[in-house]
């Protein structure tokens, strides 16, 4: 991989030149971009110090920032930074970092100088960093020229054949250098398209294609775009069409059921039945066994015929209650209504919600009742639509099919915790669930659709609160702390069913999809259905070879090694995909980990410390706010799992205590 | 950072009329840009047309090591091809021209460039990496940049308004950076000798 530098410090007479005038600095250095990863440490800022002060110049302080063009963050890190007694402030960097601090220390009065030169890269783009170059010229003739680029390659960028200058293969203006059309000709001559090139018109380069105001406006509305909401996310491909228009079905009964005595956050249930027993649906089969638990109910009538540990999709393992259907689907005498939601005191819903099992569907499975009495006043409950994991269709069409229990749910949570106003959010690729929902929430003053534009990930809690609201939620913190409260619309689709039919959690909508998986469809699952029913009853996949599965979406679903694991809580999708072949590669400081991260996190440094073990580090760069969302992953140039060394770091830093 | 755009579809069909396609597709950079709606268009005509072998979506096929290993599945598609058309930048199209010298390769877009390459975000600011940075005199705004014609010494004099000559869209960039010195109280800047802007090749820069 070549070394690059972005920047090289301007030479002695130069800076001395330059520094003569001033005094009182403070240095601002970038660590430079676009190399491979090997030291925190870059030199520069050091001997430009060293510099400042053989001249006599006095250094009020120095940081060493990350991509220091990168705005947002520069703004952020720069903040409070700038000691007292500071009158001149240089920047050790490239143009885009000396412009941009230039800019912010305007408010300040301060005089900013560059102490760098910027080295010209033209040419050498693409993310990996390979010889490989492209001129951008705007008007490509790898299509005439067999793939190798003459603008590059040739010294003369001549593009419509050689100079005749070359000697042996050798360029004339660099012997060291093969002649770029000796190249091409002997490429098209091996796939026999001579005849092909001879015959071409002359070529002429358009030196005016690439138009400053052109990408300038271009630029501009992509900066709204990415920074819209909320800093950071990703715009993975949707792939949503196969399902979206695909109503709801009734999966077929399971023959058996395992249901995992964990399906939330917290204590896994303790057992309250034994092998042999009749159960019922809607029986409760495990008790909760603690604050943060919550207990699991039959989601078929039958006998229980073990209780063993099983596969699990997110856990590896987990006992679970194995129930034989009868395939009467009974249900049991405590189905019952339990009143109208004016009657209701929010304790007792809090009681009907802990009691039916109701943990958080879109994937985290944190006990509902406990999110329901929150520690501080509430005055806002978001209800998140969003679906914004590409594929998966689950939520988009249990809005449209059960759109008032949906709004049912959302107004008892309101009413249990006291809260003004509840938002409905969907992402605008679900057009006919915004209308629908607008149209059923026109009657009340309290409740309001919002949609918001497609961005992964739209949907995670605190990206949701920062969008909607403008509230940030503090490190470590609950949305609570800035009074609000986070639901899944399925979760509200399972308190309605709780409280009008008195139906614990015993099935939910999942999707079944994936471009390897034949009949892709949405269905309503009970829980502790086999993984691989599903996948069978989908007609299996074209070809077992090359299928990666998945429980939940691609980003953030977990990759099932078995299928022989049963349909959980939070299990909102099945995906069977292309499985992609990659090797991880060294990290080239791309910045784009930076970039998407929505937490406003360095996922780079993640990856480093983690390789070192250096868990202090994770620690204090905050890796426990990572919400685990996969855009750093998704992105990476290097293909680094990411993700895994940062739950290995979490891990880590939880036991340090 | 780079940016695509699809080539004409007449130029694109010349390429492949009557002729059995691999498509290979690269979203590493779509953050950026990716001419997603047109090549997907253009994709579903060749499809129904029977054409198509077999298609590889991916990312960042620019690293040859990861490229070759997502290609070994499709081995058998691209032999079936007369003709692999990538829709990458030109880094793409030539790492794949690279792995496959014997087939004919054809590139599915033109690649423009963006200014500074850091990231996903495109920047406010531009730099067009001349090697002998020029902010220090200019209050940190880019001459080089900033005004469409380059100039290192001052204004032109051409324009109007405070609206450039050439293109009147456009601020005039000595404008601008006459009143940002007069806004950090520095306009004896304007007094430095006449700079003279190096042409040198990239190698004698690095040097």
């Amino acid at each position: 991989m070549e070394d690059y530098t972005k920047y090289r410090l301007k030479d002695r007479g130069e800076l001395a030149s330059v520094l003569s005038d001033t005094d009182h600095l403070f240095v601002v250095a970038c660590n430079k971009c676009f190399k491979e990863f090997t030291t925190e440490e870059e030199p520069d800022c050091a001997a430009f110090i060293k510099i400042a002060e053989e001249e006599g110049k006095s250094v009020t302080g120095s940081i060493r920032v990350d991509f220091l063009c990168n705005k947002t963050q520069t703004v952020r890190t720069l903040q409070d930074m700038i000691p007292e007694g500071t009158e001149n402030i240089f920047v050790v960097s490239c143009g885009l970092g000396i412009q941009t601090v230039a800019d912010l220390a305007r408010e300040k009065q301060l005089p900013v100088y560059a102490a760098a030169d910027s080295l010209n890269y033209t040419g050498h783009h693409g993310m990996a960093l390979t010889e490989k170059a492209c001129g951008a010229c705007a008007q490509c003739y790898l299509n005439v020229t067999g793939g190798l680029c003459p603008i590059v390659d040739c010294s003369k960028s001549l593009i419509n054949g050689q100079c005749g200058g070359a000697k042996n293969g050798k360029c004339e203006v660099d012997p060291e250098k093969d002649c770029a059309w000796e190249k091409i000709y002997r490429r098209l001559e091996k796939q026999g398209r001579l005849e092909e090139f001879l015959h071409q018109p002359v070529q002429l380069r358009d030196y005016s294609k690439v138009d400053f105001e052109y990408v300038n406006h271009y630029v501009n509305t992509l900066r709204q775009s990415r920074l819209d909401g909320y800093y950071g996310g990703v715009h993975p491909l949707e792939r949503k069409e196969a399902t979206e228009h695909l109503a709801l079905q009734p999966f077929p009964e399971p023959e058996t059921v395992a249901i995992p005595l964990s399906m939330h956050a917290g204590a896994p249930a303790t057992p309250v039945v034994e092998v042999g027993d009749s159960v019922k649906v809607g029986q409760k089969i495990g008790e909760s066994a603690g604050f943060i638990s919550s207990p699991v109910h039959a989601s078929v009538s039958g006998t229980v015929t073990a209780i063993e540990t099983r596969g699990h999709a997110t856990r590896g393992t987990c006992p679970a209650v194995v129930i034989r259907s009868d395939g009467k689907d009974t249900l049991d005498e405590s189905v019952q209504p339990r009143g109208s939601l004016d009657e209701l005191t929010p304790d007792e819903i809090v009681e009907i919600v802990r009691e039916a099992g109701i943990v958080g569907m879109g994937g985290a499975g944190f006990p509902t009742s406990v999110k329901l009495k929150p520690a501080k006043p509430v005055d806002t409950i978001l209800l998140n639509g969003c679906e914004c994991e590409p594929l998966l269709t689950a939520d988009h069409r249990l809005m449209l099919e059960y759109a008032d229990d949906v709004i049912f749910g959302l107004r008892a949570i309101l009413k249990t915790v006291g809260a003004g106003k509840g938002i409905l959010v969907i992402e605008d690729n679900k057009p006919d669930a915004i209308e629908l929902m607008k149209a059923k929430t026109a009657d009340y003053d309290n409740l309001e659709v919002r949609a918001v534009k497609t961005k992964y990930p739209q949907g995670a809690e605190k990206m949701l609160i920062k969008h909607i609201l403008k509230r940030q939620v503090p490190s470590g913190g609950l949305p609570a702390d800035v009074g609000c409260v986070v639901s899944n619309v399925s979760t509200a689709k399972a308190i309605s069913d709780a409280i009008q039919k008195g139906l614990p959690l015993i099935e939910r909508a999942v999707t079944v999809t994936g471009e390897r998986l034949k009949k892709p469809g949405n269905y309503m699952v009970k829980i502790g259905t086999n993984t691989k029913d599903l996948v069978d009853f989908c007609g299996g996949v074209d070809s077992e070879a090359e299928v990666t599965y998945k429980a939940g979406g691609p980003m953030m679903g977990f990759v099932l090694s078995d299928l022989n694991v049963p349909i959980i809580k939070g299990s909102n999708g099945i995906i069977a995909v292309d499985t992609d072949h990659t090797v991880e590669q060294p990290c080239i400081k791309c910045g784009r980990c930076m970039d998407v991260c929505p937490m406003e996190l360095a996922p780079l440094y993640f990856a480093r410390y983690a390789d070192d073990e250096n868990w202090q580090g994770m620690k204090d760069r905050h890796v426990m706010d990572c919400v685990e969302c996969r855009c750093c992953e998704y992105i990476c140039s290097s293909k680094i799992p990411l993700v895994a060394k940062i739950k290995a770091g979490k891990a880590a830093v939880r036991g340090m205590k | 950072m780079l940016i695509t755009e699809m080539k004409s579809k007449e130029a694109l069909l010349s390429l492949t009329e009557g002729k059995k396609v691999f498509l290979i597709n690269c979203h590493g950079c779509r953050e950026v840009f990716f001419p997603l709606e047109e090549t997907e268009a253009f994709q579903k005509e060749l499809k129904e047309a029977g054409q198509v072998t077999g298609t590889l979506t991916t990312d960042y096929i620019c690293n040859p090591e990861n490229l070759q290993l997502r290609l070994k599945p499709h081995t058998e598609e691209i032999a079936s091809a007369d003709v692999v058309l990538v829709f990458s930048c030109g880094v793409g199209v030539q790492t794949v021209a690279a792995q496959m010298e014997d087939k004919t390769v054809y590139a599915g877009c033109d690649t423009c460039r963006l200014p500074g390459f850091q990231g996903v975000t495109p920047l406010e600011y531009n730099c067009n990496q001349c090697g002998e940075c020029y902010l220090n005199l200019t209050g940190g705004i880019c001459p080089i940049t900033a005004c469409s014609k380059s100039l290192l010494n001052g204004q032109c004099g051409g324009s109007k308004d405070g609206k450039c000559e050439v293109n009147p869209q456009m601020e005039c960039g000595w404008e601008r950076i006459y009143r940002r010195l007069e806004e950090i109280g520095r306009l004896d800047a304007l007094k430095c000798p006449t700079q003279i802007r190096s042409f040198a090749t990239d190698d004698a820069v690095a040097k």
